[in-house]
């Protein structure tokens, strides 16, 4: 299973081997140095942000007597579905001078005149896009914590705020590393975003020296890919030791004692709502109006007898449908895929499940357009499965050793959440294999593998360079119907999919995570 | 899926029915895709151009020939990395391309055939390749897009070497990572030579011009005032003018004739040599450069048409003199890596 998700890896070895340029020696000049410094800088700083937000936000919304908590668990991690390049567009565009927000704020009385470009723009961008990485594994790891612990300490006399810093914050810390690492990886492979903000990033370099300099192009993905496994590494020392002190929390929980149980906010509920409706305003909200604003204008300009929308039903009901399901079997397939590799990496630590571990996940900070190339070239060389090259299989294959990544970090987190108790009771009561596995083990694990298996399919939703290359030939999604008419400069019509595309995945986060890990309760 | 308890909770029941739909899914789709390469009469298109843009094109083809086309769109850069992969094994038989950079690529690697005379001659000298193979259907010319309400039309330059004038300091809009702006400066600087085409773009930095990543960002930023001018392909301002109508205020303006500014980017359309419909490739190409397909192109998508006896939309500015196939390039791969190099040593791309 590990050797499917290093072929990207392997692929990339290969053409620097056969190449003439050497990544160690590329990391002596300025050249590279330059961009991999501001990679770095923009990835921390993106993954720092997003831990403080994505986890405020999932406590909030978990945790409290928020108003509306149904509603919000639904929109908050939503803004993920955005393309980078769309979303960084329309929110760029809605902010600047002339753009929808920036004059409505002008009416309000308010001057927004930034001037969103570079680190700070990049940083902010991408923060508002990735912070769901974190909220949907730490949101998922709330809801299925035993809460014995924050009872007693509170019935013990310790403010929220003590109980969320000494028993909340221990127990969901592997699950907080877990998104932030997402969220480092994503960032370091993103292109869109980074490239509308005008900072140049390694993944920028890579791709603007992919046709003319293919040899330093592919020195830089492995590059890439080195600082990724470097990463990777870390985070899961780091997690390990963190697991071991969550552990004496969590591994003495009831589990079945599911009430529910919320903080009163109280006078904080006013701060409370105004973050997270703060939040989904600036990172779904604004974009979405700008999108709107589009649509609309294109939609007028057509009824007032002027440029008609380039536009049917048919640009818009197939690719919708293809969305939908290749985005569902690509989650399925994805948490069936991982979840083996979870459980050999929390069940049985050794060198090996490090390993595994460390492709698997570094394996999302591959721009998708390397790994496509990497199937193509992997298929086409494997003889009998060069008749596959173009198929939904190879497709649906590249996406899961894409994204497989955000499965398997959460499907961990939910291994390490069932309690070696009631396997064992389960087990002395004469249950097999199988059917431990179905009536104990997948149950506890839903609402982690739900949150996993949600990632990967609102990242489906909106994947471009591998739904591109390496779909069947006439294969249309959203993603790919939104590209095309951006590229044109069809902004209404752009914007009109762009608002499809948000408005499918929100019912399908609904249906698929959010009513999923409800079901529980 | 039977080995499922029935008394496995109801969340489980439903995947296990969803994986069984998608291995059917899967199944069904990976056959049909299988059968359909087969059909003598049809061809598959990788279209560099969006579907937007060409769709019509090809519709009308199929609707006139009867052939299929099976078209997979994309990044023409991507598409050609692809071609690449795919070797002699791709199922692609013509590649259409943005400019004529990922053509020389392809022709680099020997993966391109020869277009037959007739289609070639349907252009001038100028818009197809020495060898034969690839050949132009539609140009974008290189402009300056400037705000309507801040630059009165009168001051507007002559020349791309005016804008390292104080009176643009701060102004202009560089594309410095585009591959439009990359195949302009690599024509620029085989004209004039690398010394001055590098003493212009340090002087363009000196005088605080600012880098935008692509065309169609500038022509936003020029039309909400947040830079005054821009160097750009004219399409883009035709097409946001076509969605804003007047509350876009921003418009083009073509260097003088013969200025260095001024310069066609061309569409390619090239034949693969794997191809084994060589004939009916070469039918597609005639078909794009057919006077009915030019002038939709012309009066539809505001390109230039490349095809001889076909004139441009009237609302067009003059067509640009220069154009990227007008100067033999020896080593296209080398010579924009050259263009790479100097535009990362500017510094440009750091403004």
């Amino acid at each position: 299973m590990a050797a499917a998700f290093a072929l990207p890896g392997g692929y990339v070895t290969w053409r620097v081997i056969g190449g003439t340029e050497s990544p160690l020696a590329l990391l002596a000049s300025h050249r590279t140095l330059a961009p991999l410094w501001r990679t770095v800088q923009l990835a921390v700083l993106v993954s720092a942000s997003t831990a403080v937000l994505g986890t405020a936000l999932a406590w909030i919304t978990t945790r409290t007597d928020l108003a509306g908590r149904r509603f919000w668990r639904i929109v908050v991690p939503l803004p993920l579905v955005y393309p980078s390049f769309v979303g960084a567009a329309a929110f760029i565009s809605g902010l600047s001078p002339g753009g929808i927000v920036h004059d409505l704020a002008g009416d309000l009385g308010f001057d927004l005149a930034i001037r969103l470009h570079g680190l700070t723009g990049a940083w902010l961008v991408l923060t508002l896009f990735t912070y769901p990485y974190v909220y949907l594994p730490v949101a998922a790891r709330l809801a299925s914590l035993p809460t014995a612990f924050e009872e007693n300490a509170r019935l013990l006399g310790d403010r929220p705020a003590r109980v969320f810093t000494r028993v909340v914050l221990p127990q969901v810390g592997s699950s907080i590393a877990a998104g932030s690492l997402l969220v480092f990886l994503y960032t370091v492979s993103d292109f869109g975003a980074v490239h509308l903000m005008r900072f140049e990033t390694l993944t920028q370099t890579i791709f603007r020296t992919r046709l003319f300099d293919r040899d330093r192009s592919f020195a830089l993905a492995l590059l890439l890919l080195l600082l990724a496994l470097l990463v990777v590494a870390a985070e899961r020392t780091i997690a390990r030791a963190g697991a071991r002190r969550g552990a004496l929390l969590a591994g003495d929980g009831t589990v079945g004692d599911r009430r529910a149980l919320t903080v009163g906010l109280g006078r904080w509920s006013v701060p409370a709502t105004g973050l997270v409706a703060g939040v989904v305003g600036l990172a779904l909200v604004a974009p979405a109006v700008s999108l709107a604003d589009w649509g609309l204008f294109g939609w007028i300009r057509s009824r007032r007898g002027g440029a008609s929308l380039r536009l049917d039903w048919g640009d818009v009901l197939g690719p919708t449908w293809n969305t939908v399901w290749i985005a569902a079997v690509t989650a399925v397939v994805a948490v069936a895929v991982v979840l083996p590799v979870a459980y050999l990496t929390t069940r049985h630590r050794n060198r090996l499940g490090g390993v595994v571990n460390a492709v698997v996940v570094a394996g999302f900070a591959i721009p998708g357009l390397v790994v496509a190339l990497s199937l193509v070239f992997w298929t086409l060389h494997a003889s009998p499965f060069d008749a596959l090259v173009g198929s939904m299989p190879v497709l649906v294959f590249a996406y899961v050793v894409h994204f497989g990544a955000q499965a398997v970090r959460t499907a961990q987190v939910a291994v390490d959440t069932i309690p070696r108790r009631m396997e064992d009771a389960a087990r002395l009561l004469g249950a097999g294999r199988v059917r431990r596995l179905a009536t104990v083990e997948l149950p506890l694990m839903l609402p982690g593998l739900a949150a996993g298996g949600g990632l990967v399919m609102l990242s489906t939703m909106k994947e471009l360079p591998a739904t591109l290359l390496a779909s069947p030939i006439g294969f249309r999604t959203l993603a790919t119907q939104v590209w095309d008419t951006y590229e044109a400069l069809f902004l209404p019509e752009m914007a009109i999919l762009a608002l499809v595309l948000l408005g499918i995945s929100a019912v399908m986060t609904w249906l698929l995570v959010v009513r999923r890990s409800d079901h529980l309760r | 899926m039977r080995d499922l308890p029935n008394n496995a909770p109801r969340p489980f029941r439903h995947l296990a029915r969803a994986a069984a739909v998608a291995l059917v899914l899967l199944g069904v789709t990976a056959t049909a895709t299988a059968c359909a390469g087969d059909d003598p009469d049809s061809l598959t298109v990788y279209s560099g151009r969006s579907e937007k843009l060409v769709g019509p094109i090809f519709e009308a083809f199929t609707a006139e020939t009867g052939i299929a086309l099976e078209v997979r769109y994309g990044s023409s850069n991507d598409l050609a990395l692809l071609l690449a992969e795919e070797g002699d094994k791709s199922p692609a038989d013509v590649f259409l391309s943005r400019s004529p950079g990922p053509a020389g690529f392809l022709d680099d690697l020997g993966m391109l055939a020869t277009i037959e005379d007739e289609v070639l001659e349907r252009v001038a000298d100028t818009d197809r390749s020495p060898d034969g193979t690839w050949v132009g259907f539609a140009g974008r010319g290189r402009v300056l897009v400037y705000n309507v309400d801040e630059v009165d039309p009168a001051d507007l330059p002559d020349s791309v070497f005016d804008l390292t004038g104080p009176e643009y300091a701060g102004r202009v809009a560089v594309p410095g990572s585009n591959s439009s702006f990359q195949d302009w400066f690599t024509l620029f600087r085989l004209r004039n030579g690398d010394d001055v085409a590098i003493e212009w773009l340090d002087a363009m930095v000196a005088n605080g011009s600012r880098f935008y990543p692509k065309n169609g960002a500038i022509v936003e930023a020029v039309g909400r005032n947040e830079i005054q001018f821009g160097l750009v392909n004219h399409y883009y301002n035709f097409q946001k003018v076509a969605a804003n109508g007047d509350a876009q205020r921003s418009a083009n303006h073509g260097f003088a004739a013969g200025d260095d500014g001024g310069l066609m980017i061309i569409a390619t359309a090239t034949v693969l040599d794997s191809s084994d419909e060589q004939d009916a490739a070469n039918r597609l190409l005639a078909h794009l450069l057919s006077d009915e397909q030019q002038a939709y192109l012309t009066g539809k998508v505001y390109e230039y048409p490349l095809a001889l006896g076909v004139a441009p939309a009237a609302v067009l500015p003059p067509v640009p003199a220069d154009r990227v196939g007008a100067v033999d390039i020896d080593d296209v791969a080398a010579e924009f890596t050259r263009t790479i190099e100097i535009i990362e040593a500017s510094g440009i791309l750091d403004q």
